[in-house]
C-alpha cells in the first residue's frame, strides 16, 4: 500500500516536472509550425510562430483556411484580428502563465484523480516525441494525451479524449521548426496599421478584482478547487460579471454569474471540441459554466450554483 | 458476474424485444396499461431501447430548457437494468400528455430517430442543441457566439491548457463560425 502510493506520487511529480518543462518549453522557444486543430469533424489549420526577445514574449498566429484571422500575443496582452468583419479586438492582460506556479493540493490532485503514465514514443512532425497519457479516474474530466518532442520538451499533439477513449479534439503541429533566428517582424500583425475603418474593441482591463463574490458552488466535482474569485468586466456587459475558476490542476472550469440579461440567452449545454458550456437561469441570474471538461461537469457545477 | 451465473434454465425470460419508438414514447408519458408497461419496462433492458428512452428524455430536457444530457450514461443505464430485476410500481393517475411530448415527437420526427440515437452516444454537436431549443422559443443563433467567445477569452486567461500549449488554445475563440465570431 505504501509502495503504492510512493509509486503514484512520484508519478505525479514525474507528470507535474513534464508538464513544467512543457510549459517553459512553450514560452521559452523560438518556434515556427503549422498547427492542425481538429475538432467536430472540422479540420482547420494555421500558422504559428513564437520568439523571445529582450522585450519578453512574441507569438503570431493566422489561420489558412477561411477567414484570416490573426491572434498577436505581446507578453500578456492579446489582440484578436477579424479582417473578415473589420474588428480588432484588444484583450489587455488576458494571457498569463499561472501553471508553473501550481498549488501543491493541485498536484496531489492529479495523482488523485488522473492514471499518469508514458507511451509510446512516436514521429510528430518528423521530431521524435514521448506521449504521456493523463487517464481520468471517474467521469467528470477528460482523458488527455500529449506528446512531447523529446530534445526540447516542447508540445507538438494534444489530444482530448471523451469517456469511450474517442479524440474529440486535438492540436497538432503538422510541421515544426524550433530553436529558429526568427525576425521581430514575423510576429507583428499583418494589418499594421489597421485600415481606418476597422473597428477597435478595446476591453477595460479583464483582471479580476480578486474579492468574495457571495457566490459558491455547492457540489465542486472531486478534486477541483478554486483558484481565484472576484468581479471581472467582460465587453457587452453593463455590470461586473462574477468570475469563479476551478481547476484539478490539468484543466479549469470557470463559472460565470451576472445580473439576467434582458436580451434572450441560450440556455443548455453546448459544445464545442473539448470546451463544454452550460448556462442556466439562477433567480435574477445568469449562470454560465465553461472548461475544458465533459457537458457532465459543467452541467453539475452550474446546477449547484447558490448564493451563500 | 453475469457470466457465471448465466446458466441456461428454462424459466429465464426469453431476450427482450426492442420497443419502437412509438412504445417508448407511451411508456414516458404513462399511457400504457400494466401489462403493455410491464413489458415496455422489460423491454427497457436492450441497449437500444434504452438509448431512445435516454434520447427522448434528453429531448424532453431541451425543449423544456431545463436539462442538458448527460454523455455516457446511456451504456451505463443499460448496464445495470440489464443486472437489475424489473420491478413495477403501481401505475399513477397521470395527467394527459404534455405538450412536450408532442413536441418530442415533432422533433424526432423531424430529426430522424436514428440521428438521435445516435447522437446520444456520442458528443453532441453544438447545433443539435441548438436545433431542439429553438423549437421551444426561438432566439437568434447569433446571440450564442460572441458571448460564449467573451467568457472564452476569459476563461482561457487561467486554463493550465493555455500555459502548456501557449496561445493556441485561442483558436476556439477565433476559427469560430465566420459570421458571428467577431460580433
Amino acid at each position: 500500500m505504501a509502495a503504492l502510493l510512493w509509486v503514484s506520487l512520484a508519478l505525479a511529480d514525474d507528470a507535474t516536472g513534464w508538464l513544467q518543462q512543457a510549459a517553459a518549453a512553450a514560452k521559452q522557444l523560438n518556434y515556427a509550425g503549422t498547427l492542425v486543430y481538429q475538432h467536430d469533424g472540422r479540420v482547420e489549420t494555421s500558422r504559428v510562430i513564437h520568439m523571445v526577445d529582450t522585450t519578453g514574449e512574441h507569438e503570431k498566429l493566422v489561420n489558412l483556411d477561411g477567414p484570416a484571422r490573426e491572434v498577436i500575443r505581446n507578453n500578456e496582452q492579446v489582440r484578436c484580428y477579424y479582417p473578415d468583419a473589420k474588428i480588432i479586438r484588444i484583450e489587455p492582460r488576458t494571457y498569463r502563465n499561472a501553471f508553473p506556479s501550481l498549488l501543491p493540493q493541485q498536484l496531489d490532485t492529479l495523482a488523485a484523480y488522473y492514471f499518469f503514465r508514458k507511451a509510446e514514443i512516436a514521429r510528430i512532425a518528423g521530431l521524435e516525441t514521448q506521449a504521456y497519457i493523463f487517464e481520468p479516474k471517474d467521469g467528470m474530466r477528460y482523458g488527455h494525451k500529449l506528446w512531447a518532442d523529446l530534445t526540447s520538451g516542447l508540445l507538438l499533439k494534444a489530444q482530448l479524449m471523451n469517456d469511450r477513449n474517442v479524440p474529440i479534439e486535438q492540436f497538432v503541429f503538422t510541421d515544426i521548426q524550433i530553436g529558429i533566428k526568427i525576425e521581430r517582424d514575423t510576429v507583428r500583425p499583418s494589418f499594421r496599421p489597421p485600415p481606418a475603418d476597422w473597428e477597435m474593441r478595446e476591453s477595460l482591463p479583464g483582471d479580476v478584482v480578486q474579492q468574495d463574490t457571495g457566490w459558491l458552488v455547492k457540489e465542486l466535482p472531486p478534486g477541483f478547487s478554486k483558484i481565484v474569485e472576484g468581479y471581472r468586466t467582460l465587453r457587452g456587459k453593463v455590470a461586473p460579471v462574477a468570475h469563479l475558476v476551478f481547476s484539478d490542476g490539468l484543466v479549469a472550469v470557470s463559472v460565470f454569474v451576472e445580473p439576467m440579461p434582458q436580451a434572450p440567452q441560450l440556455i443548455g449545454l453546448s459544445q464545442q471540441g473539448g470546451i463544454n458550456v452550460y448556462s442556466r437561469q439562477l433567480n435574477d441570474h445568469l449562470v454560465t459554466v465553461l472548461g475544458e471538461t465533459p457537458g457532465a461537469t459543467v452541467r453539475q457545477i452550474a446546477y449547484s450554483v447558490a448564493h451563500r | 458476474m453475469g457470466k457465471f451465473l448465466a446458466l441456461p434454465d428454462a424459466d429465464e425470460p426469453a431476450r427482450p424485444t426492442e420497443l419502437t419508438p412509438e412504445e417508448v414514447s407511451l411508456l414516458m408519458d404513462g399511457e400504457l396499461d400494466a401489462d403493455r408497461a410491464e413489458r415496455a419496462c422489460h423491454g427497457l433492458r436492450e441497449v437500444a431501447s434504452v438509448q431512445t428512452w435516454v434520447c427522448y428524455h434528453v429531448i424532453g430536457d431541451c425543449l423544456r430548457g431545463d436539462g442538458a444530457p448527460i454523455w455516457g450514461i446511456s451504456k451505463r443505464l443499460a448496464a445495470r437494468l440489464a443486472a437489475e430485476p424489473t420491478v413495477l410500481a403501481p401505475s399513477r393517475a397521470r395527467p394527459a400528455p404534455a405538450a412536450v411530448a408532442w413536441a418530442v415527437a415533432a422533433t424526432v420526427a423531424a430529426v430522424g430517430v436514428v440521428g438521435w440515437v445516435a447522437l446520444t452516444t456520442m458528443p453532441l454537436p453544438p447545433s443539435a442543441i441548438v436545433t431542439a431549443q429553438r423549437v421551444d422559443e426561438v432566439r437568434a443563433a447569433d446571440l450564442r457566439r460572441p458571448v460564449v467567445n467573451e467568457y472564452l477569452l476569459a476563461h482561457q486567461e487561467y486554463s493550465p491548457t493555455t500555459a502548456i500549449q501557449g496561445v493556441r488554445p485561442y483558436l476556439r475563440a477565433v476559427t469560430a463560425d465566420p459570421q458571428d465570431a467577431a460580433k
